[in-house]
């Protein structure tokens, strides 16, 4: 109960924001019609909305495999940076070989490898999940590898007076301790995850929400990739709203963060 | 009388003047260094069992290194620490140690922040939640044993910080300017409520301070330790009755304990 209401007092400082955007959709829709613009370069919101509504099952059936891609992509990344954290926390001779690197590749857009993926592992789904994941891990293991080692050094040394050994602290203080670091990472990796899905999608694929974008490029029905574009957006803010609900929950002894130790794609 | 490093003749004496208690504590000749740099020269004293001592020494005089070699999260680089006989390897049970700042961990409640040191010593939660409600009670803090620590005032997180060095029943608390966070009237009020916790509970207390009445007036008796290098410079003995109360901070007994301590560090500085 309390879920719904931390949720809706959330949605409620929205109302901002919504009106401004709906007076934006609006000033949209005036414009363009009485302008004269034609659909093929900027369609009025109207007009989204009616492919949106026409056409739900093709856009559904398109969406699916991103979402999931997506979705599992995120996945491996956050579990791998974890892991890889928990390592790099851990181990003097982890931290020194893989953690420059990780920095390093910050810097290297993982999407240019995209074709690379897609040589090696063909236009099917699992070109988008590893460039998903590629794109996510990274970011998710400075943050979370971050939030272990950021623990207050007098905090450690009265767990140990306490006599507490590495596992007890590291699940009773460090674990904890880096949940807010943890989610900003995720909510980093989940909107790289969808760029990599629909940035694979973009170089070849034969199903996604970005094929489906690029496909209606190809056909010059400006209409349908902005309904495209509308839904993929739409999925990339429930994505991200669901985590931001969970961190709320989650992390009740302080306001939700906006730590943001490293992000890229 | 300053100036001396070694008072195991003097450390005896007092022990006997407080009574044939046991040694609970000993420090033997414990020398610390950092590289080349000596940090603590040459410090021996004994703890007698139910004696309440303070380390009393401006900041960075390492009193607070040698209580960490107390706790045993430090080592001594010359020098043996031995606690009812043992000599002291690393953390260990009979210790409850409480630090400058509370450090509560703010994602658990005040009991469950209380009842950590079971945790971590694996002992049964049943058994010490008990405890833990009384020794908060005690602390006059139980009505917040549900609360987060961010819900507390420092004064009350500082209480919850030494329920929890007592809840495993250590007989040795160890203190490290446990009071020098909080503002002058709360550091006051925490000095007479810690008298009153010790005297329910009397365990053998190293309360570190650098304040010279706090020490004169929480303690059975009291080192003073100079710096650079750090040792104990001076011995003094409180001859204040107890219960100790707050009137006597106005008397001249206490007064002339803090004139001694305060040519004691001074004399200390001109070394």
């Amino acid at each position: 109960m309390t879920a719904l209401l931390a949720l809706a007092r959330r949605l409620g400082s929205l109302d901002w924001p919504l009106g401004a955007t709906l007076a934006l959709l609006l000033a949209w829709e005036v414009l363009v019609r009485a302008l004269g613009v034609r659909s093929i370069l900027l369609p009025p919101p109207s007009e989204i909305l009616e492919v949106i509504v026409l056409r739900y099952d093709f856009l559904l059936a398109n969406l699916w495999p991103s979402l999931y891609m997506t979705v599992f992509g995120f996945l491996l990344s956050v579990v791998g940076g974890v892991f890889i954290a928990i390592l790099i926390t851990y181990s003097a001779i982890v931290r020194k070989v893989l953690y420059p690197i990780i920095v390093i590749s910050q810097v290297v857009p993982k999407i240019s490898i995209a074709p690379l993926l897609i040589v090696w592992f063909g236009t099917g789904a699992i070109s988008g999940l590893l460039l998903a994941f590629l794109i996510g891990f990274f970011p998710m293991t400075i943050n979370a590898a971050a939030g272990f080692q950021a623990v207050d050094e007098d905090i450690l040394k009265m767990a140990r007076a306490c006599m507490g050994s590495r596992w007890q602290i590291f699940r009773s203080i460090r674990l904890p301790h880096a949940m807010p670091y943890l989610f900003s990472g995720m909510k980093i990796s989940i909107t790289l995850a969808i760029i990599g899905v629909v940035v694979s999608e973009f170089v070849a694929s034969q199903e996604g929400i970005g094929y489906l974008i690029k496909l209606a490029g190809g056909l010059l029905d400006t209409p349908l990739m902005m309904a495209a574009i509308t839904v993929l957006s739409i999925t990339g803010l429930l994505l991200y709203a669901i985590i931001a609900w969970v961190e709320g929950l989650v992390i009740y002894w302080q306001s939700p963060s906006f730590v943001e130790v490293a992000q890229g794609a | 009388m300053s100036g001396h490093p070694r008072l195991a003749s003097g450390a005896a004496a007092a022990g006997a003047a407080s009574g044939r208690r046991a040694a609970r504590l000993s420090i033997k000749s414990v020398r610390r260094l950092y590289g080349e740099l000596e940090a603590i020269r040459d410090v021996s004293f004994d703890v007698a069992e139910g004696e309440f001592l303070s380390v009393l020494g401006p900041s960075g005089c390492g009193k607070s290194t040698l209580l960490m070699m107390v706790a045993g999260l430090l080592n001594p680089s010359e020098g043996e620490i031995i606690i009812n006989g043992d000599p002291v390897r690393g953390p260990r049970r009979e210790i409850g140690v409480v630090f400058q700042s509370p450090l509560l961990l703010p994602w658990r409640n005040v009991l469950d922040n209380v009842l950590l040191p079971i945790e971590m010593l694996r002992l049964p939660r049943r058994e010490y939640q008990e405890r833990a409600r009384a020794l908060l009670d005690m602390a006059k803090i139980h009505d917040f044993a549900g609360r987060l620590p961010k819900e507390l005032s420092g004064g009350m997180r500082q209480r919850v910080a030494i329920c929890r060095a007592l809840v495993h029943d250590p007989s040795i608390l160890l203190m490290d300017e446990p009071f020098s966070a909080l503002d002058a009237l709360t550091r006051d009020e925490m000095g007479l409520e810690l008298l009153r916790i010790w005297h329910h509970h009397r365990k053998t207390v190293i309360f570190v301070t650098h304040s010279i009445r706090e020490a004169a007036f929480l303690s059975d008796r009291v080192l003073v330790m100079g710096r650079r290098p750090a040792t104990v410079t001076r011995e003094l003995a409180i001859e204040l009755p107890r219960p100790r109360l707050i009137d006597m901070m106005e008397g001249d007994a206490f007064n002339h304990h803090v004139r001694i301590l305060r040519k004691a560090i001074e004399a200390s500085h001109e070394t």
